[in-house]
């Protein structure tokens, strides 16, 4: 789908291409009873004292997107080994770059399931590369368990027994966006400008159902592409047809960052939101100042945990600080760890403490927030918090 | 048992063969159901996809049309149904969209042509969308300008939709063909196991008859030889266990058939034999009855005569009598010696009867068995005994009428009579003489023939013994004549003293005479008696061999009844 996409900035973690994937309940029957044996096989294998125990991360970390994920991995990995390991071996992780492209990611997918000492898979960053990725994890001769820190997509939820994600899918967002509009700033006249695919679409529907519930009137609902150059005449109408309190952007950062330029162009001042699609464009000065985003993380989040992951990838990584990818990841070995530590190295025992979290297990207290996955490997309970951008920078501004 | 080795028995072969075609066309069915169950699944998999797919793109096309009619009414008439028209066109578009995308089974080239259709139409979608703002904002040439823009846009949807149709309408064709030949194939492969059902079925069959056939053949061909009278033992060979069962009682039966039938050939011959003997014998024993009764008929004709001439020869002795008085003491004491010769020839009546009873025992015998025809034989020595007897007398007589001549020739004149009547004495003795060897010469060829008689029969002889006995009484009462006759010959010597000794002796002689003829009456009746009793027993014999006859007769069909069968 990037690759249709062309010049779309696709970079951002809502791939939104949706493209279903079936596993066929028989195959999962004779599998199961595959797993049972190799599950067995792979324990004995694996429970070796001093051997390392193998996690593989993949995501398009040769892109700005991929970095913060390869980094807050390595940062945890790190800290791991200087704790002594996990259960008394060493932890490694094995990165490997997908691109964010669906072939490499089945390939990646490939290499890591056929692996027998890999016992997980962190990844992969966007909705795409996942679904095609997912496909081989469990369909191989041994499944593997995968969590990924990002990938939203609706349509992931439930793909699988064998996928988790420790992020809410792209629809908690509109909803949450909503809430924020209607309850923090008093909004009652919103437009929404959404970019024409299935992201844009889905945070467009969420945000419509629950603004309205809330007793809010939407005005328009336009769709617009990285492909047109201006939104101005949507704009111009809105101003015509009295205004709006809100500017709701379900799009991705290149086109709010054209609907901003239109929206300033008409000396128009209304409040601008839009979901995490939007991160980045913090950085693009003052044309994005006061615009408003909806994030599972931010680095300024509060919490201990987070203040000392937040300080040490900076010293680590020269001052940076890390997106809501790294922190995902971050989470995401960690929770590994602990997984490894308590039912043993093998892909079926993680993949039951997996499902476990949360439903019979505590849940984990992350630097991302509290993970609880449901049935569906999801975490509806996660905070989505809203951040606005001052003086260049995300901050924290609403988190319930 | 039948089911250890099926191919040996008539039920296991029928039980194998039938299951073997059940088992087959079990197989076939199974494998034509199997078979048509796959092809119905992927039938239907085709069907469902084309379908789906054909819906999708159907869909996706229609509401593209649709999307693209509602916004241009939309910029010639600007109204809220308009709108809403375009929107849900547009919606419908997305779901179309969709749908298409989670095609199970769409190839890489279809999903790219399905991502190109969803960009395409988005942006057709902005176009209109922006193009609708500007009208709504009163900017008509913008408004026109904008909407111009989606006409290649639209084209190439058009294009991309009929495309993709037309690709899954060749994935359709390739997939149905795919079907057919799978279906050819396998309609091809039902066949050859239908067909090798078939055959396997004809050869258990073939096999089945030729085993049932063959054994049957040998056995009813076996049945045909008992009913045809050839109890020779049945060769089976292989053959089916029921068969073998069937062979096994038909050979028993034929044993038993064959030793039954051996022994009454065997007892059949033994009857035959002596069925044949005994005719035989009864036979001989009938010719030799025949033989005798001709012979004592002569005996009695010749006894007749020898009567009429005793007779004569009484009447003579009578003119001798009166003629020569003085030779009555010597006549007497002829006559007394004469009156010995009658008691001895007495005893020899009883001795002759008794052996008429000896032959009534042989008659009996012979009834029963050949043997005794033997003491006829020993009968005929008896009847020569008799004409010696007569020859001697006739001798005796002979020569007392040659000393009676010489007595007379002494006397002189007074003797020229008795001379006379000597001489006629004489000429009487010799006549009973000749008849006597007339006798003889008869009783030699009925002793000849029943010597004959007697050689064919070789058992029987102890009762002739019986006869023999009689014969040697018959010779005691001989010798006792004999001493007589010696006495007669010294009284004789002394009728030369006495003519009335020689008148006596003439008058005895002519009692005696009388008495001979009496006796040779008596001769003539015994000897139809024994004609009579030996006619009898030739009847009987006849019968005997009539029966002897019908028991060959009836041991001979035995036999050819018997011989029929071949053992």
């Amino acid at each position: 789908m990037q690759l249709i996409a062309g010049g779309a900035d696709v970079h951002t973690r809502c791939d939104s291409s949706a493209q279903a994937l079936t596993y066929r309940a028989r195959e999962g029957g004779i599998l199961h009873r595959r797993y049972i044996i190799l599950a067995a096989l792979s324990l004995a294998a694996c429970s070796r004292a001093g051997e390392p125990i193998y996690i593989g991360v993949a995501g398009p970390f040769s892109q700005s997107r991929g970095a913060s994920m390869k980094l807050a991995a390595q940062l945890a990995e790190q800290q791991l080994r200087e704790r002594g390991g996990v259960a008394g071996r060493p932890l490694r992780l094995i990165f490997v770059d997908d691109s964010g492209v669906d072939d490499i990611a089945v390939r990646v997918a490939k290499k890591l399931s056929d692996s027998s000492q890999v016992v997980a898979v962190i990844g992969h960053l966007s909705s795409g590369p996942t679904r095609s990725a997912l496909a081989v994890y469990v369909n191989a001769r041994r499944p593997v368990p995968v969590i990924s820190p990002s990938a939203s997509n609706p349509d992931l939820s439930g793909l699988s027994p064998w996928f988790f994600r420790i992020c809410p899918s792209d629809l908690a967002h509109g909803a949450q966006l909503a809430r924020f509009a209607r309850q923090r700033l008093g909004a009652a006249r919103a437009a929404v400008i959404y970019t024409n695919d299935d992201y844009g679409r889905g945070v467009r529907r969420t945000f419509v159902a629950e603004f309205t519930r809330l007793g809010g009137t939407v005005l328009e609902e336009d769709p617009f592409l990285s492909t047109h150059t201006t939104a101005e005449p949507y704009l111009a109408r809105m101003r015509q047809r009295g205004g709006v309190d809100v500017l709701v952007l379900a799009t991705q950062r290149l086109e709010a960052e054209t609907v901003l330029r239109d929206l300033r162009g008409l000396g128009l001042h209304w409040p601008v939101m839009g979901g995490d699609a939007l991160v980045g464009i913090e950085a693009d000065g003052p044309l994005a100042e006061g615009v408003r985003v909806s994030l599972t993380y931010l680095a300024d989040r509060t919490g201990e945990d987070n203040g000392r992951f937040v300080a040490a990838y900076a010293r680590a990584n020269s001052g940076a600080r890390p997106d809501h990818r790294g922190a995902g990841a971050y989470d995401i070995v960690m929770l590994l760890a602990r997984a490894i530590e308590q039912s043993g190295a093998s892909r079926p025992a993680l993949r039951e403490y997996l499902a476990q979290v949360g439903r019979g297990r505590p849940a984990y207290e992350g630097v991302t927030g509290r993970i609880a996955f449901d049935q569906q490997g999801d975490v509806p309970d996660k905070p989505i918090t809203i951040a606005v951008v001052r003086g260049g920078r995300l901050v924290t501004e609403w988190a319930p | 048992m039948t089911w250890r080795r099926p191919h040996e028995s008539l039920t296991g072969l029928l039980v194998l063969g039938f299951a073997g075609l059940l088992a087959g066309l079990l197989l076939t069915a199974v494998l034509g159901v199997v078979w048509l169950g796959q092809m119905r699944r992927d039938l239907e998999h085709e069907l469902g996809s084309l379908e789906q797919s054909s819906a999708m793109g159907n869909g996706l096309i229609t509401s593209a049309f649709d999307e693209i009619r509602a916004a241009e009414r939309y910029l010639s008439a600007p109204t809220p149904d308009a709108e809403q028209a375009f929107q849900q066109a547009a919606d419908d578009g997305f779901r179309f969209e969709r749908g298409l995308e989670q095609l199970p089974d769409l190839s890489v080239e279809d999903r790219v042509t399905v991502l190109r259709i969803k960009q395409l139409q988005s942006s057709i979608q902005v176009d209109y969308a922006l193009a609708h703002a500007l009208k709504d904002l009163g900017r008509e040439r913008d408004a026109a300008a904008q909407a111009a823009v989606v006409r290649d846009p639209a084209q190439e949807l058009t294009r991309l939709v009929r495309d993709l149709g037309a690709r899954q309408a060749q994935r359709s064709g390739a997939a149905a063909q795919r079907l057919g030949e799978r279906a050819t194939r396998r309609q091809a492969l039902l066949v050859l196991v239908l067909f090798a059902v078939a055959l396997v079925s004809v050869m258990v069959a073939a096999w089945t008859m030729r085993e049932v056939r063959g054994p049957l053949t040998r056995l009813v061909t076996a049945a045909e030889r008992f009913g045809g009278g050839d109890l020779r033992p049945v060769t089976t060979g292989r053959m089916l266990r029921e068969f073998r069962i069937l062979a096994d009682a038909m050979r028993i039966m034929g044993d038993r058939l064959r030793g039954i039938v051996g022994e009454v050939v065997g007892e059949a011959d033994r009857i035959a034999g002596s069925a044949s003997d005994l005719s035989a014998a009864s036979e001989q024993v009938a010719a030799s009855s025949g033989e005798v009764a001709r012979a004592m008929v002569e005996i009695s004709g010749g006894a007749e005569q020898q009567r009429n001439e005793l007779n004569g020869m009484g009447r003579s002795l009578e003119h001798l009598r009166q003629a020569a008085g003085e030779i009555a003491e010597s006549a007497t004491r002829l006559a007394q010696l004469g009156e010995e010769i009658r008691a001895v020839a007495d005893r020899h009546r009883g001795d002759i009867q008794a052996a008429s009873g000896a032959l009534l025992d042989v008659r009996e015998v012979v009834q029963t068995t050949s043997t005794q025809i033997t003491q006829l034989a020993e009968q005929s020595t008896a009847i020569d005994a008799f004409v010696d007897l007569i020859k001697r007398i006739s001798s005796q007589t002979n020569l007392l009428a040659l000393n009676a001549a010489i007595e007379a020739a002494r006397a002189g004149e007074h003797g020229t009579g008795f001379a006379v009547v000597a001489e006629e004495v004489r000429q009487l003795a010799d006549d009973a003489a000749r008849a006597a060897a007339d006798v003889a010469s008869t009783t030699a060829v009925i002793r000849e023939q029943v010597d004959d008689v007697t050689a064919t029969m070789a058992a029987g002889t102890a009762k002739v013994r019986g006869l023999e006995s009689v014969a040697e009484g018959a010779a005691r009462g001989l010798a006792e004549i004999v001493a007589a006759v010696e006495q007669v010959e010294q009284a004789a010597a002394r009728v030369g003293a006495s003519a009335l000794q020689n008148r006596d002796v003439a008058e005895h002689l002519g009692g005696q005479a009388k008495d001979a003829g009496g006796r040779a009456v008596s001769h003539a009746s015994s000897a139809e008696q024994v004609t009579a009793a030996t006619e009898e027993q030739g009847a009987s014999t006849e019968q005997m061999a009539a029966s002897a006859g019908t028991l060959l007769q009836a041991a001979e069909k035995l036999r050819s009844l018997v011989k029929e069968f071949r053992v």
